[in-house]
């Protein structure tokens, strides 16, 4: 287990993003901590970052540290769920259902949108 | 339970406290629709992605344990790591010695420039001191000097007729350059 200075009783160790930046411009870094900790707190290591606007080339950009990820998992981190979706679409862990869920409901919302689009254009088109 | 239609909801600007509105009075909360095939379709993912990623933290828990273990075994042979120790330590302390004999050289230089500094001064000020006496010493003798031509109540008539025999003349002009002028009378 790990071991706080703080000394709380039960909690564990999360990988999660931890919220920093300025108004209207966010930024995260992937970070390992005890669970009971504030979001911005201290933490017990930083072990990536994540910039959720696009670049210039229109990229979002995320750094990880594999090596001290896998310690940590190995050692019994848990991950929150926005962690364990950014690293199913990294490769490093199988993707997450409710992104494959996501990106199925997105594309059937826009099917249905186009053939919407397409069936109140043929009825006023063929009407007259 | 949290599905129950007629729940209350969570307070953002109100506190516990506050009764609810009345135009939400009538309000029903109803749970978000579920698709049912997609329901099962989502579960079966849940399940499968549970598998896999069950399985992957156990690789990475196995691998730990074996670094751990490995580091553990790897320290018996101490011997080396002893010596190298020791070296290190005995060049710490060459460094520590080398460093403290500048150091010292460096403070006794420092103590010599003190020490010189206020002998210096020291001398400075006794040499002021002798100048200073000096000078009170040649105003005293002067004082002394001029003690002898002092008008004192014995000499009085004579000086006064001294200096009625002898009438001076201080009508005299200066000009700017200091040259005395002694025509006074314009002719």
């Amino acid at each position: 287990g790990s071991r706080l200075l703080k000394g709380y009783h039960g909690g564990h160790v999360v990988i999660r993003f931890a919220l920093g930046g300025c108004a209207n411009r966010p930024f995260f870094r992937i970070v390992a901590a005890h669970s009971r900790r504030a979001r911005d707190g201290k933490y017990l290591e930083q072990l990536g970052c994540l910039d959720p606007l696009p670049n210039a080339h229109g990229e979002k950009v995320a750094g990880l540290n594999l090596e001290r990820l896998r310690y940590w998992l190995g050692s019994g981190a848990q991950l929150s769920r926005p962690a364990e979706k950014l690293l199913g679409l990294a490769g490093f862990l199988p993707l997450h259902p409710m992104t494959v869920t996501g990106a199925e409901r997105l594309r059937q919302r826009r099917r249905r949108e186009g053939q919407a689009g397409t069936a109140p254009a043929d009825g006023p088109g063929t009407a007259p | 339970p949290g599905w129950c239609p007629r729940v209350v909801p969570a307070r953002g600007r109100k506190s516990r406290h506050a009764p609810p509105a009345k135009s939400k009075a009538e309000r029903v909360k109803m749970p978000p629709p579920v698709d049912p095939e997609e329901l099962l379709v989502v579960l079966e993912r849940y399940r499968q992605h549970r598998l896999e990623l069950s399985a992957l933290l156990a690789e990475f828990r196995a691998e730990v344990l074996q670094k751990k273990r490995e580091e553990r075994l790897s320290g018996e042979d101490s011997a080396e790591l002893l010596a190298e120790h020791r070296r290190l330590m005995a060049w710490n302390d060459e460094e520590n010695a080398r460093q403290r004999a500048r150091r010292e050289e460096r403070l006794r230089k420092e103590a010599e420039e003190e020490k010189r500094r206020k002998v210096e001064v020291a001398e400075k000020q006794a040499r002021k001191m002798e100048a200073f006496l000096k000078e009170k010493e040649k105003e005293v003798l002067q004082l002394q000097e001029e003690a002898k031509s002092f008008i004192t109540p014995e000499t009085l008539d004579a000086r006064i007729e001294e200096c009625l025999d002898n009438p001076c003349n201080y009508n005299f002009a200066i000009d700017k350059d200091g040259r005395v002028v002694k025509r006074t009378v314009l002719s």
